[in-house]
């Protein structure tokens, strides 16, 4: 799948549970490691034949195990629990070492 | 990008401790082989360069431009994009909606939110409000007069309802005042609200002939 289309399927399936953060037109990222998160989670979803919905049901469980901490943007507090959604759901099916 | 407004310009910021966290996950899934570094490059370019509302800016000034691609394109709006290097998965049924002196379109989701991202990008918040899917179909004219838009009575205003199998995108009509413009600077003009329908292209005044 194409990296446009993987991204557009990203934004569907989070939308309304977990959507990724945007101002009116544009996706946000406050600092260049954001964008390189959902980078990582769109080549890393392909390689490892997970669906968005599956991502979804990590990133979910994953923001609500981290909350946004005080002194902490919205975005940084998103990601952060993207990453740990990537790890989790990487670790599930056995591509990484539980707790990496 | 937030700096520490002490650090000098030219120091490196210190990276936080979830920065770190994300480059050691990365180097870590570039070891497995689950990702590669220019792949991840390569989805980064994509949204910060590629997609967005100018791919449909591109393709309006080209309708603009040349009346034989004009054609193409409400014949067949995926068939058309895709001449311009564009392609998508919502774009896969992409209809060009044309706007004129007595036709008014505006599109919206009345179920959920599809939009034709590859051409438009990411939809606007309020696209995706129930206020906006509820009442454009209802009273259009009312909801056009609150983005300041505002048409001549004997204008008929059309709605179209997108769907996971059609994407409709508006071909505004081309301004007043823009004989001999090229492409780009055509381009500029198209807003993504006027090609939602909620917005109509207009020259800035004073801009030179």
């Amino acid at each position: 799948m194409s990296a446009d289309a993987a991204l557009a399927e990203a934004q569907a399936a989070l939308a309304g549970h977990a959507p990724l953060p945007r101002d009116e037109s544009n996706l946000v990222f406050e600092e260049p490691w954001q964008g390189r998160a959902l980078g990582m989670g769109v080549v890393a979803l392909e390689r490892a034949g997970a669906s968005w919905a599956e991502f979804r049901v990590h990133l979910v469980a994953a923001i609500r195990r981290r909350p946004q901490r005080p002194g902490e943007s919205a975005a940084t507090a998103y990601y952060a629990a993207w990453l740990d959604a990537l790890e989790a759901l990487l670790a599930e099916r056995g591509l990484l070492p539980p707790e990496a | 990008m937030t700096e520490d407004p002490k650090a000098g310009a030219h120091q490196p910021r210190q990276a936080s401790d979830v920065e770190l966290r994300a480059r050691a996950l990365e180097a870590l899934l570039v070891s497995k082989g689950l990702v590669a570094t220019d792949a991840v490059d390569a989805v980064i370019e994509l949204y910060e360069h590629e997609v967005g509302p100018h791919n449909g800016a591109r393709v309006v000034a080209r309708a603009w431009a040349d009346p034989a691609y004009r054609e193409r394109l409400l014949a067949d709006g995926t068939e058309a994009v895709a001449e311009l290097g564009i392609a998508g998965a919502e774009g896969d049924n992409l209809v060009a909606v044309a706007n004129t002196p007595a036709v008014h379109n505006v599109i919206v989701c009345t179920l959920c939110s599809c939009y034709p991202w590859p051409v438009l990008g990411l939809p606007p918040s309020w696209y995706k409000s129930l206020a906006y899917r509820a009442r454009v179909v209802a009273e259009p004219r009312a909801v056009l007069g609150e983005f300041g838009l505002e048409l001549p009575g004997d204008v008929e205003v059309r709605v179209w309802d997108s769907s996971a199998e059609v994407r409709y995108l508006v071909v505004p009509m081309r301004p007043d005042g823009t004989d001999g413009w090229d492409e780009r600077r055509l381009a500029a003009l198209v807003t993504r609200d006027c090609m939602v329908g909620t917005a109509v292209p207009r020259v800035p005044r004073g801009a030179s002939p």
